[in-house]
């Protein structure tokens, strides 16, 4: 048992999990694999890790770094002075937009807006206005937070700065 | 079998996978698992009901199975899909593409906490651990591939080169053998969170009191975390808000009446049209390529059973009339409640001669599409709420919602109450 647990690095039962795993896995690529777009599928698969891994990771971290970095962000006095906090009340609104951006873009950019419309009858224009409203709604109910906990909140010498949240 | 690449460094090199590259103080086991274990009931949920959808189909019958024949194929089901509740496919279906939607925000928070996983060093330290990495390249990928897939057809929006459907189903057997996987070998990961920080006691903590969760070799637990610009419960807060949006617009076009214009975003989030004919198309006559002259006063109904016949609308109408309130539930997950009239399919079946009626074959004048033929159960001709209507909330059918006529199922998907229906073939039981 040992000999196993040394040689493969975990037990003899997460070795049988895997291969179970696989092997219901493996089936389900040999189904696809016998589709004539077998090989587009295994693209859009790969595809789906490196857009999502290698270029939308990096792309909003490095959003939230230039947040981090520009006058919203925390500059390190704001615990010791009477401001508050920004970055939430932009980082906040930014994630639910850019999450709902995500999910329908196809509808929001209008990407096959003639199916869309040929289909259902109805025009997608809609969409695109749906989601800046959105986006606009986000925001100012974001800055209006904002403006109230900027009025709430103690000078420095009122004793203890707010906290974030 | 023990696996040391001799030319890596022991020593990660600069960049992501060092451990001091990470530094958001809010990663770590404690984190992922209460992510995790939010998302393991929404997929349970979306993956049955997904499945069940495929019973939907009644996948035995005719040509109902749309997934490929041959070979190794198999259609998950096991049972005749009943006309009871006549709600079943909206909730089913709802519930699937809801939970679809409301998991997505929950499966991007949950991916960027893991992050510094995929960097580890060194890349492959056992057999063991080479196994698990291949099998977490099939989650993350099975993943985004399954609910993306759904996602951009909801949205009528395919820029692929492969069916949809086949794509998803087997797409969910690899991400679901991955995910199973995944829950198991992480059981005690999510535990010893949880043991060791409660399950909710770190969502108390506001923005002053919020703590990096302590570095642990092999966690996601920041080695140098910097200081906490959030509190864990802003940053859950804020994903739940994107989930419980993304479940009500999915929430607005299944139920659908005046919450219909609550799914903002929804592909089906806003009324369609006034007065009786004013709901929710899935195609329009044009986009199926249905002519007028099809649909105008040449249009014959052929029946066949024992016997054969041809029936104008005008006889149709002469027949002994129904009215139900029933849904079209689509498989993309919306569905609107109506009230219909027409013939009972039992009616139709008798003018035939077949009194006991089995299956029917029902065809559509429709020019393409998978189901323009599709057959229906014994179970679902016999009930008496199964209708080839003719009229809808007092008036007649538009051509967008299948006149002269077309059939209309308790329970049954959307695409099976066929529209446009020229013929039907009854069995005898």
């Amino acid at each position: 048992m040992q000999r196993v647990r040394t040689a493969y690095g975990a037990s003899p039962l997460h070795a049988l999990a895997v291969i179970a795993s696989f092997a219901l896995a493996g089936y389900a690529f040999l189904r696809i694999a016998e589709s004539p777009s077998a090989l587009g599928t295994f693209l859009w698969f790969g595809a789906a890790i490196v857009a999502h891994d290698l270029l939308a990771f990096p792309l909003y971290s490095t959003l939230n770094l230039i947040a981090h970095r520009s006058p919203l962000g925390p500059s390190g006095e704001w615990l010791e002075g009477r401001r508050v906090p920004a970055i939430n009340h932009l980082r906040v609104p930014a994630i639910l937009g850019g999450i709902y951006f995500l999910m329908f873009f196809p509808l929001i950019l209008g990407l096959d807006s003639t199916r869309y419309a040929h289909y259902t009858g109805q025009s997608a224009d809609i969409y695109l206005t749906r989601w800046l409203g959105l986006c606009a709604a986000l925001f100012l109910g974001s800055a209006l937070i904002y403006a109230i906990r900027l009025r709430r909140a103690p000078g420095p010498a009122d004793g203890p700065a707010p906290t974030g949240s | 079998m023990k696996l040391r690449p001799p030319r890596l460094p022991q020593e990660p090199p600069p960049g992501p996978t060092r451990p001091a590259f990470w530094r958001s103080p809010l990663r770590g086991p404690w984190l992922t698992s209460l992510l995790g274990s939010a998302l393991l009931p929404l997929v349970i949920v979306c993956a049955v009901t997904g499945f069940l959808s495929q019973a939907a189909y009644d996948p035995s019958l005719g040509g109902n199975s749309l997934l490929p024949r041959g070979g190794l194929g198999f259609d998950l089901y096991f049972f005749s899909w009943p006309t009871r509740p006549s709600y079943l496919y909206a909730l089913t279906q709802g519930l699937h593409v809801t939970t679809g939607l409301i998991a997505i925000p929950l499966l991007l928070a949950k991916l960027w906490s893991v992050m510094p996983k995929l960097f580890e060093w060194p890349p492959v330290r056992s057999m063991a651990h080479l196994l698990e990495r291949a099998s977490l390249a099939l989650l993350v990928g099975g993943s985004l591939f399954v609910f993306f897939t759904g996602l951009l057809n909801i949205q009528l929006y395919y820029p692929w080169p492969f069916r949809f459907l086949t794509a998803h189903y087997y797409g969910s057997f690899v991400f679901l053998a991955a995910f199973a996987l995944h829950v198991g070998l992480k059981l005690p990961t999510v535990s010893r969170a949880f043991r060791e920080r409660g399950v909710l006691r770190p969502l108390r903590a506001d923005l002053r009191h919020t703590a990096a969760e302590p570095y642990r070799e092999g966690t996601t637990a920041p080695l140098e975390p910097d200081a906490p610009t959030m509190s864990r419960r802003t940053l859950l807060a804020t994903i739940g808000a994107a989930s419980l949006g993304a479940g009500l617009m999915g929430a607005a076009q299944s139920i659908g009446g005046p919450l219909r214009s609550l799914g903002l975003l929804a592909p089906h989030g806003r009324q369609a049209g006034s007065g009786p004919n004013g709901f929710q198309i899935n195609k329009t006559a044009e986009s199926v390529g249905i002519k007028p002259s099809q649909i105008g006063r040449g249009w014959r109904l052929k029946l066949a059973g024992r016997s054969q016949t041809e029936l104008t609308r005008d006889e149709l109408l002469a027949m002994p009339q129904r009215t139900y309130d029933l849904p079209i539930a689509c498989v993309e997950g919306w569905s609107t409640t109506q009230a219909w009239t027409g013939v009972r399919l039992r009616d139709l079946a008798a003018v035939v001669g077949v009194d006991d009626p089995g299956e029917v074959v029902v065809e559509s004048l429709q020019s393409g599409g998978a189901l323009r033929e599709v057959t229906l159960s014994s179970g679902q001709v016999a009930d008496d709420r199964s209708l080839l209507a003719l009229r809808v909330n007092g008036s007649d059918l538009s051509p967008d919602h299948g006149y002269p006529a077309r059939v209309i199922i308790p329970a049954a998907p959307g695409v099976h109450c066929t529209k446009w229906v020229s013929s039907m073939q009854f069995e005898a039981a």
